[in-house]
């Protein structure tokens, strides 16, 4: 009986269906059917059998993938950058937040994120260019620096530099655009809170550290577990393009590595899929514990306000 | 709230008279001023440099260390620029990509978040589960490029089309615009015997245009910065888009020149007032759709905000 219904309701639903069938059928080509190709880590790839017939091998591949040297080095060298990136670019867009936020000229303040805005919209080969025009021998900055009558700092062809590049590069373009992330954040603090510290006395800088600081926290937690998600994964456009020969070496993280064996030598395509797939399982596993120590913390983590919105939204369709 | 209340007389008066300074420039202020100034400059001299280069001839570019304003005013740069041919390949591309792609990015998103909008039908929690998965997941790249070549769609500008078809969060934001129209517009259509499709195109998509607009700005931006895909699907020279065409002139040059710095100057042409026309040429339309595009992304992220 029950499932009678059932059917009568798909039946009564089948021209929802027909506005959801195009887009499903690009999800299951262009996104289920590669995510599925990820099974190729466990198989052996022969071009004339394809993703699906080809034969399985198990966990062969990652023996030969956890033997390479070079695997493992770009492993710990892409968790340094980014944990870099946690320390060195993770706090720049709360502070502009918080300062731009204390901005009282009205015009000053729009135009200021107008100009932190724009870069964000470029690619990071755009960005690339123009810093690497500002910042190499011939560049602006060296020509700043011989007009003072410094010796010229190879920028860009310097292994040392290097990170500190990376960091520097990223909050150029991006930190910005996150800001205004934290700005709707703010905006959105209760200003009963304000006008009571206004009350008491007290300083802007105290109203700063005690009211808006804690009033964002939730975002701030928010987006550091996705930072951490993105450990594994995090800035290959940009170090793609920053880098150059002399500083390839220190720029290998896990994204260039695969890129760089699979596409500039000789492939195999399922030691490059183990890659991946590995890249994946570890970037999940370090989502979910950073939702956990957070929680252990007592935020409230990652998924509760997208389980709330969920259950909202289906108590507003019932 | 009970000490405000309560509060002394004198402290009543230090409010007053806290307040009636709120207009009163503070140290904080200047501070303010002083930094944001700074990082601001930071941001925009880069550009100004780019774009004075591009105005220059060599002569000049030599000469000067800082260059912020050309003095002696040239186009040469632009004319070498488009001799070279690379960028006029790049715009081609990138148009054509722009024109393809684009309608069929808003096709496949409309529909589906208007269809994932509906109210009730059965499993639709499972179509959603269906999209939030992919935004946590995915089978990379490797999968993809031999997927393309199972669908002989390498070297074709198809592939790069339709490896960004859908946005998951774009979808996300379109679909929570849907939900909050008002559910009688489309019952009432419905009753008068009209499907799906049409509520969508003839009730719905009249009242949706600010988010088709911010859509339609999202996908073109996105399209236009697209190259990551095209150099992995498409290795033939007449197909590069825009982005890599930059990248050629620019950055391939450099990455070259950090091991033999020697040869910079000895250049017949002026490769670095044309290396920056290209810049400026490929960041043109990005910085006239900007004020739109400040407009829509922020409001399109408080939108989504306030979903998520």
């Amino acid at each position: 009986m029950d499932n009678n219904a059932l059917i009568r309701r798909i039946i009564r639903s089948k021209e929802t269906y027909m506005l959801l069938l195009p887009g499903v059928i690009w999800f299951v080509i262009f996104a289920y059917i590669p995510m599925y190709g990820l099974t190729l880590a466990f198989k052996t790839y022969k071009a004339n059998l394809g993703i699906f017939g080809s034969p399985w091998v198990g966990f062969e591949k990652f023996e030969y993938v956890f033997r390479d040297p070079a695997f493992m080095e770009s492993v710990w060298r892409t968790i340094w950058i980014n944990l870099g990136r946690i320390v060195f670019t993770f706090p720049v867009p709360i502070i502009l937040a918080l300062l731009l936020n204390e901005l009282r000229m009205r015009r000053f303040k729009r135009t200021v994120q107008t100009i932190f805005t724009f870069p964000h919209f470029l690619s990071w080969i755009i960005v690339a260019s123009v810093l690497i025009n500002f910042l190499d021998m011939q560049g602006m900055v060296n020509g700043i620096i011989r007009m003072f009558g410094g010796d010229p700092v190879n920028f860009l062809g310097n292994t040392t530099i290097f990170r500190p590049l990376l960091y520097i590069t990223d909050n150029w373009k991006n930190a910005g655009w996150t800001m205004i992330i934290y700005l709707a954040a703010i905006s959105g603090i209760d200003t009963e809170q304000y006008e009571s510290a206004q009350l008491d006395g007290a300083t802007r800088l105290q109203t700063m550290w005690y009211i808006t600081l804690p009033g964002i926290m939730n975002t701030i937690v928010v987006m550091l577990i996705l930072a951490t998600g993105y450990i594994m994964t995090a800035g290959f456009d940009q170090i793609f393009n920053i880098s150059n020969a002399a500083t390839a070496k220190a720029g290998e993280i896990l994204d260039i590595y695969i890129y760089r064996i699979t596409f500039q030598s000789a492939a195999d395509f399922s030691f490059s899929t183990a890659v991946s797939l590995f890249r994946s399982i570890v970037n999940f596993a370090l989502l979910l514990l950073a939702d956990r120590i957070c929680k252990m913390l007592g935020s409230e983590g990652l998924f509760p306000p997208i389980r709330k919105a969920a259950r909202a939204r289906a108590k507003g369709a019932a | 709230m009970a000490e405000v209340k309560t509060m002394p007389e004198p402290a009543r008066q230090t409010v007053r008279r806290r307040r009636s300074s709120h207009n009163r420039i503070e140290p904080l202020d200047i501070a303010l001023v002083i930094i944001l100034g700074v990082l601001a400059l930071l941001i925009v001299i880069p550009f100004i440099n780019v774009l004075a280069i591009s105005f220059v001839t060599q002569q000049e570019y030599l000469k000067t260390s800082i260059l912020l304003f050309p003095k002696e005013f040239t186009l040469e740069n632009y004319q070498a620029m488009f001799e070279d041919g690379r960028i006029w390949t790049g715009y081609r591309t990138t148009t054509i990509l722009l024109l393809i792609g684009v309608p069929i990015n808003l096709f496949l998103t409309t529909s589906m978040a208007y269809g994932l909008s509906r109210p009730d039908y059965p499993f639709k929690r499972f179509f959603i589960f269906f999209v939030v998965v992919t935004m946590m997941f995915n089978g990379g790249i490797i999968p993809m490029y031999l997927l393309m070549k199972q669908l002989h769609l390498i070297n074709s500008l198809w592939s790069v089309v339709f490896a960004y078809g859908i946005n998951a969060f774009y979808l996300i934001i379109m679909m929570n615009y849907f939900s909050n129209l008002p559910i009688a517009l489309s019952e009432s259509a419905k009753l008068d015997g009209a499907g799906e499709w049409t509520i969508l195109l003839k009730v719905i998509l009249p009242l949706s245009m600010p988010i088709m607009a911010t859509m339609t700005l999202f996908y073109a931006v996105d399209r236009w910065n697209e190259w990551f895909n095209a150099m992995i699907f498409i290795r033939k020279g007449n197909l590069t888009v825009l982005q890599l065409a930059l990248r050629s002139i620019v950055i391939d040059s450099q990455i070259s020149q950090q091991l033999n710095v020697s040869n910079i100057q000895t250049d017949k042409q002026f490769t670095e007032g044309m290396k920056m026309a290209a810049v400026i040429a490929s960041m043109l339309p990005i910085m006239c759709v900007f004020p739109l595009l400040q407009r829509h992304f922020v409001k399109g992220m408080l939108i989504g905000a306030i979903k998520a």
